[in-house]
């Protein structure tokens, strides 16, 4: 899903750069005000870094045999948001590039418009949806992480295409060509994430159930908003 | 850790100043994409290589092994290329200018990924977050980076461990098993996490924590010579390939 290093032309690669940087300044201005209302969210928004990072290396099994790993961006804006994401995937994407050779630093931007906004936003926007219609908590959270992922791939598609437009069809074609190779693969990791996306909220939900309070996910139950405490439990339903 | 940064902190161009090898890093990568393809991306590639495996002093076999990864990426990037879809000759069709075009994209990425590992297997990350401050990144992001880029070790080390204990116990075996353990090494690693971000939180709290993260930077200055050094070769190596274009086919 990284455009690799040198992969875009010059001007796609500004210009991209110059696409996402509203984005990434609008979270890291969050970010800013967040970390000076409450000082001790450097270290939470760290650790949800380093998450976000780590889930990379997380390997899913693939319906081929063969696996790949997670984008993590439906996951981390449902926990994060997605302004919080947009700063913390392309933290992301910049050790991705300098310390696993992944991407590269003309293409971030590119990258960073694609997994760090598009794709936060679009899983974050499909999750709201469902939860304003009303649909429970883990469909919500599978659809969510289905759309981030497809999404960031489509948008991909998308500035391949129009870095390479195909001979014969033009800009059309080649989002065609692009698209249908992801297709292939893509489609069914995209199902793969949601399902794993949704197995670890299952887990979230019992083991860690303060944390998903703190990020909004969950509704605090009244008992514990009644005692103003926030304890991890292992029973309750999901309320949130 | 991982090898790449492990290679940094152990590099020859470690006490550089990180500006010196971002100007030689990033200026070949800058000039693999910028100049034409042929000749300019083979000459760039040759000069990254010398100057990685040369000066810089970086083992091939490390390089090789991070080289990999980018050169994989960009072979099946370029597959595409070689094909034309919805032209007179069929849905899909050899595309004549395929190969070329493919060619030329294989030879800039590999050349600006070469430029790309030249910083990165010189300068630790460490070493460029603190400064990221005086290019004007606000401070709160810096922080945010630095925790981020220290914990993602202990993170991976913790799934490594995590990950061993589940085959320990027969976690990988079925299809369903390995689901499960997925799940939880995802799930694992987020509270720990959590956890441990808590418990920085308790401990810099105890000494007095107010917001801003202090962290030792080793002094290094510029140098005017490798900065003279960077921009003879970064010019040499246009006009070579200015006029190297004139004549050859």
């Amino acid at each position: 899903m990284h455009i690799a290093e040198g992969y875009l032309p010059p001007l796609h690669a500004v210009a991209w750069g110059a696409a996402s940087a509203p984005f990434v300044v609008h979270g890291v201005r969050a970010l800013t005000r967040e970390v000076k209302a409450h000082p001790e969210s450097t270290l939470l928004l760290g650790a949800s870094g380093a998450f976000t990072f780590v889930l990379s290396a997380l390997k899913i099994p693939s319906v081929t045999g063969s696996c790949s790993h997670p984008t993590g961006t439906g996951l981390g804006a449902i926990l994060f948001r997605p302004p919080i994401m947009a700063v913390l995937g392309t933290i992301t994407l910049l050790f991705q590039a300098l310390l696993l050779a992944h991407g590269g630093l003309t293409t971030l931007g590119a990258n960073a418009f694609s997994m760090a906004v598009v794709g936060p936003w679009a899983g974050y926007a499909s999750y709201c949806l469902l939860r304003r219609f009303g649909a429970p908590l883990m469909a919500c959270v599978f659809v969510g992480a289905f759309a981030a992922d497809l999404s960031t791939y489509c948008m991909t598609s998308v500035q391949l295409a129009l870095a390479f437009p195909d001979p014969d069809s033009g800009f059309l074609g080649a989002l065609g060509k692009f698209g249908g190779i992801f297709a292939v693969t893509q489609v069914p990791l995209a199902v793969s994430e949601g399902l794993l996306t949704v197995l670890v909220m299952r887990l979230l939900t019992q083991s860690s159930r303060g944390e998903l309070t703190r990020l909004g996910v969950l509704v605090p139950r009244r008992a514990d908003a009644g005692s103003g405490t926030e304890n991890n439990t292992n029973k309750g339903a999901v309320t949130g | 850790m991982l090898p790449i940064d492990a290679a940094a902190h152990s590099s020859r161009w470690r006490r550089r100043h990180p500006l010196d090898k971002a100007c030689l890093g990033l200026g070949l990568t800058i000039l693999a994409i910028s100049l034409p393809a042929w000749p300019g991306a083979p000459l760039v590639g040759i000069a990254a290589l010398v100057v990685l495996l040369g000066p810089a002093g970086v083992p091939p076999r490390r390089l090789w092994r991070a080289w990999r990864v980018p050169l994989g990426f960009c072979v099946t990037g370029a597959l595409p290329l070689l094909f034309a879809v919805g032209g007179a000759d069929g849905f899909v069709s050899f595309a004549p200018s395929g190969p070329v075009i493919a060619g030329q994209l294989l030879a800039r990425t590999s050349a600006a990924s070469l430029g790309v590992l030249l910083f990165a297997f010189t300068t630790p990350l460490s070493d460029v977050l603190p400064r990221l401050v005086r290019a004007k990144v606000p401070p709160a992001v810096v922080d945010v980076a630095l925790v981020t880029y220290r914990m993602s070790f202990l993170l991976l080390d913790s799934m490594a461990q995590v990950r061993q204990a589940q085959a320990a116990r027969l976690g990988h075996t079925t299809r369903g098993a390995a689901w499960r353990s997925l799940a939880g090494l995802g799930a694992t690693t987020f509270v720990r996490a959590f956890d441990r971000a808590a418990r920085l939180q308790d401990g810099l709290a105890g000494r007095g924590y107010d917001g801003t993260l202090r962290v030792l930077v080793p002094q290094t200055t510029m140098s005017r010579r490798f900065l003279a050094a960077t921009a003879a070769l970064l010019v040499a190596l246009t006009v070579l390939t200015l006029v190297l274009e004139r004549f050859l086919p």
